[in-house]
């Protein structure tokens, strides 16, 4: 069981997560039409770029957006859940170990307090944003189920990985709920709103060049995000 | 005298005078009437509904209320319009001055007559006062004469025979003045040849002196006469005189001594901008205050012939 | 009954048609027809699978449903935050259901989605710059107005506006006889203020061809004379086109593409037979948007420009104060806490945000601009937008909607709102009618006809007798 969700399991997921990811982004642009969508999108790459760029960057980077600024709050809970979610596992001493002992790849990890705490704080931040979800009624209307099974495919490899590593004699059964959880997230990422791990890039990338190539670009600042 | 005559009327009370005048020179002069209605101004975005003017209520322009209107301006004009033929009855949605001018235009009249702001009367519902607006719009942009009636008192008619002419000597005074000559003499009534010295105007003491002003006045009435008397020709029923003071007084006080039934004027060219001075120019403030029909003349494009007289 | 006489799903083509629509005042039958249009689902998909590529089809998967736009969103701040009007919910709950359910819905949803569509957005776009995930739902709700508009889901008067442009290529019955004419008369009465001006019918190879808003013609010629006027004094060398005048399309507004691309392709037919150096379009926002921003693609025109360079008239108005072409007289400059409206489709759409500032800088003494907040690309909708000022129907919503722009403007103490977009104007116009806040607006061209400096040698003849 451990053997086969380690192995053929976890590749599995890493290939389905990955070919599906490109396949999104591939359909995505492959869906683009300058004449629908009303933008001239290979037209101009130089504004183009700038404009996907500027776009990606100033809601990638904490409190660079004016929304962002406007949203202090939520804003934190956002970021605490995403480092908690994506760079965490990335520099965790546990997976890295794992990737160096397989591949001979390696490289710095993260102090295990620091993960520790950053861990708890994407935790209780993505609780935040769910209570979030039900206390304020514009948030309410919008809230689907999907909504909250994301959620929970997401923060259940986050606090089953925080409980496997910190709970004393045999932590097998931890450890494998948080394998089987880290691979549902993994495998559910091409397929449901997780996708945005790359939508969110084509998104942003689209219309940063809606705006930057037919929306104001070409004159002055250009838009202000 | 007058082919063509447009009356531009709200059809309220506001506008007998105005009517009176009116009808009785179509009558008199064998005219063809053009009864003019605005219904509303546009409003409300691209919609089609228009505000009307005399309510200030938002109306729907349909078939129905076209109708309505029309039927509702024959009955108020039911007695003029009897015995006169050939009236027509228009209506229009739009801007009142602007549709005054187009129809005019179109029409290609002799001489619009229109309801004069009652005295004291607030600008209307509208924020830029329809009827104010209205008349100061069209007497500067009309290519005919404009003929106004404000007070119910100016308009007991006869027949035109005791005017005056008021000028300031401006280009367009030279057209109001073919007017009124041509007048005075198809009616072979008499002309008085009026100037007021503005002294509103002078800032300098020198000109304000005692000399001072009687030097502008002898200069005054040396011009009445070039400018105007020595073209009278075999006309000699004109009188000629110059006073000092603010125009619009003077000509109104001028007007009630010689018991004048018709002053001709010009737009005063002088009296620009008239958002910085609402209802301040010197036409306006005649035909508010004077108790005899104004026309207003600029141009030298829709004068009465005298042969037709 | 599946379709009506006056509601169904033909566009307006003839002017028998036009007129018998207008003839069902405030389309008291059309909308008690629209009751019973029936929904054709098999059409309604097979729009949306050709038509909704993938970036709608993401935009409507990948919301996060976070509620950042609900803020974003003026009409959602003004109607006390009703949950209904987050953008989000108003465009999943409309286009989101319409595709998730594959067109299979009726007439009761339609009717909704109308009501949403037409009257709980203005298109403004600004949720797009809140949304992390830089969802436009103002272009959403764009494209859900063209799948309404299919079916016969439209408000009256943008469908009669619509049929306007198929029948008259111009947003209210101006003919081409007429709007010539119009020039003419024009022309003729500012000869005695002006003596020598023009306005040029149809002049090839000019360096600029003006177009305007069919309004002006109509209602308002005074527009197109002091724009002649401003022409005049800056000795621009310019003319309008007999045809292709007609800047708007109100078309966009009811979600007409055909008569879009009519309209606009009527306009650039008037460019390539003029050749003119360059467009500059009147005050009005939508028509830019209509003829510059959008009209590109619905002419299929892959670089997204016009046939020739085709500029707001904030920028020639810039342009002619930056090079001295239009000189203020500093004593003139205004002295009035004053404010500027931004139009959501020149300046969030467009980038034109400094280049009205600059105009500013011109025309008002320092001091007395007095910004409203938000403002530049973060302005707010005049509350009047999208064809949101037109629609009866929608009347008590849009006199709703007037609040937030009365409200930023009273907070700015402005006596005066300079506002260059018709729809603005409209809006702040009839804002002052039902509220009475006591301010005045304006578009950029009277105030610069009274502050500019008239060279001597354009002054009519000093009369004779006047007396100094």
């Amino acid at each position: 069981m451990y053997a086969f969700l380690t192995g053929p399991m976890l590749w599995l997921s890493f290939a389905i997560c990955i070919l599906g990811c490109a396949w999104r982004a591939y359909k995505y642009v492959k869906g683009l039409s300058w004449q629908l969508d009303r933008v001239a999108y290979g037209h101009y790459p130089d504004l183009a770029f700038k404009g996907a760029m500027k776009s990606i960057f100033h809601w990638l980077i904490p409190f660079a957006s004016c929304s962002w600024r406007a949203k202090p709050v939520f804003a934190t809970a956002f970021f605490l859940l995403h480092i908690g979610l994506v760079v965490v596992p990335l520099f965790l001493f546990g997976h890295v170990m794992i990737v160096a002992e397989r591949f001979g790849l390696s490289w710095p990890t993260m102090p295990a307090g620091l993960a520790d705490v950053l861990t708890i704080l994407a935790v209780l931040a993505g609780v935040f944003i769910l209570l979030r979800r039900f206390a304020l009624s514009e948030v309410r209307i919008i809230t689907t189920r999907h909504d909250l099974m994301i959620m929970a495919i997401s923060l259940a490899p986050l606090v089953t990985g925080f409980v496997a590593a910190h709970q004393s004699g045999d932590g097998n059964g931890w450890l494998l709920a948080h394998i089987i959880t880290g691979e549902i997230w993994l495998i559910a990422v091409p397929f449901t709103k997780l996708s945005h791990a790359v939508l969110f890039f084509c998104s942003r990338a689209q219309i940063g060049i809606d705006f930057g190539v037919k929306r104001g670009g070409q004159r002055g600042s250009g838009i202000v995000w | 005298m007058f082919e063509k005559i447009l009356f531009a009327t709200t059809g309220s009370p506001g506008c007998d005078s105005a009517a009176r005048v009116a009808f009785d020179m179509a009558r008199q002069y064998g005219s063809k009437l053009t009864l003019f209605h605005v219904l509303g101004i546009p409003g409300k975005g691209d919609s089609n509904v228009v505000i009307d003017i005399r309510s200030g209520e938002e109306v729907d322009v349909d078939a129905e209320y076209i109708e309505g209107v029309a039927e509702e301006l024959r009955t108020t004009y039911a007695k003029q319009l009897e015995g006169l033929s050939g009236v027509e009855l228009e209506v229009a949605v739009g801007v009142p001055s602007r549709e005054v001018l187009r129809i005019a235009r179109a029409k290609d009249v002799d001489m619009i007559v229109l309801c004069g702001p009652a005295e004291g009367q607030e600008a209307g519902f509208y924020k830029r006062g329809v009827v104010g607006d209205t008349l100061r719009k069209v007497a500067k942009a009309a290519r005919c004469p404009v003929l106004t009636v404000s007070r119910p008192s100016a308009s007991f008619w006869g027949g035109f025979s005791n005017i005056v002419f008021a000028t300031d000597f401006s280009k367009a005074s030279e057209s109001a003045f073919q007017f009124a000559k041509t007048v005075a003499q198809a009616v072979d009534g008499e002309l008085h040849l009026f100037n007021c010295v503005d002294l509103s105007r002078f800032q300098s003491a020198i000109a304000l002196t005692q000399d001072g002003i009687e030097a502008k006045l002898a200069e005054a009435r040396r011009r009445l006469h070039h400018e105007y008397a020595l073209q009278l020709g075999d006309f000699k029923r004109f009188t000629s005189e110059v006073w000092e003071g603010t125009p619009y007084v003077e000509i109104v006080k001028f007007a009630r001594e010689r018991q004048a039934d018709l002053i001709v004027l010009a737009h005063h060219a002088r009296d620009v901008d008239p958002d910085e001075r609402p209802f301040g120019s010197t036409l306006e403030q005649v035909i508010v205050r004077a108790s005899c029909p104004v026309v207003s003349v600029n141009r030298p494009d829709k004068l009465p012939q005298a042969a037709e007289a | 009954m599946p379709e009506g006489i006056f509601c169904n799903k033909r566009p307006i083509n003839t002017e028998e048609e036009l007129k018998a629509l207008l003839s069902d005042t405030r389309g008291t039958k059309y909308y008690e027809e629209m009751l019973s249009l029936e929904v054709d689902r098999e059409k309604l998909w097979a729009t949306i699978q050709k038509t909704c590529k993938s970036r709608t089809q993401t935009w409507l998967d990948v919301c996060a449903r976070c509620g950042l736009c609900a803020d974003s969103c003026f009409l959602y701040l003004v109607n006390d935050c009703k949950p209904e009007q987050v953008p989000s919910y108003k465009i999943q709950s409309t286009l989101g259901e319409m595709v998730r359910r594959k067109g299979d819905v009726d007439n009761e949803f339609m009717r909704h989605a109308m009501e949403v569509a037409w009257s709980q957005c203005t298109c403004c776009n600004r949720c797009a710059m809140y949304c992390p995930h830089g969802i436009d739902m103002g272009v959403m709700m764009g494209y859900t107005r063209g799948l309404l508009y299919s079916q016969g889901f439209v408000p009256w008067e943008l469908k009669i506006g619509a049929g306007m442009h198929r029948v008259y290529r111009a947003q209210m019955d101006v003919t081409t006889e007429d709007w010539v004419e119009t020039c003419v008369w024009m022309e003729e009465e500012q000869q005695d203020d002006w003596p020598g001006l023009e306005i040029p019918v149809d002049k090839e190879d000019a360096d600029i061809m003006y177009t305007c808003n069919a309004r002006e013609p109509k209602h308002y010629p005074e527009d197109l004379a002091e724009a002649a006027i401003l022409f005049h004094i800056a000795g621009e060398n310019w003319t309008v086109p007999s045809e292709g005048w007609e800047q708007t399309s109100l078309s966009m507004f009811a979600g007409d593409w055909e008569a879009c691309k009519l309209q606009v392709e009527n306009v650039y037919a008037a460019i390539d037979r003029l050749k003119p150096k360059r467009v500059i379009g009147t005050e009005c926002g939508h028509a830019h948007r209509a003829t510059v921003i959008e009209g590109p693609y619905w002419a299929g025109r892959p670089d997204g420009q016009p046939p020739a360079p085709y500029i707001h008239y904030v920028q020639w108005v810039a342009e002619a104060l930056r090079t001295g072409k239009l000189k203020i007289d500093p004593a003139k400059r205004i002295k009035q806490t004053v404010t500027y409206q931004d139009s959501c489709n020149y300046i969030r759409n467009w980038g034109l945000a400094e280049t009205a500032r600059e105009i500013l800088s011109y025309l008002v003494e320092p001091g007395y601009l007095v910004e409203m907040t938000p403002n530049k690309e973060h302005n707010y909708c005049c509350g009047g937008g999208g064809g949101f000022n037109g629609i009866g129907k929608f009347r008590p919503q849009r006199n709703k909607a007037l609040l937030t722009k009365r409200d930023q403007i009273l907070a700015t103490g402005a006596k005066l709102v300079i506002a260059p977009c018709h729809n603005c104007w409209d809006a702040i116009r009839d804002l002052e009618e039902e509220y009475h806040i006591h301010i005045d607006w304006s578009f950029l061209k009277p105030l610069l006809i009274k502050m500019v400096i008239v060279p001597d040698h354009l002054k009519p003849q000093e009369e004779a007798g006047d007396e100094e």
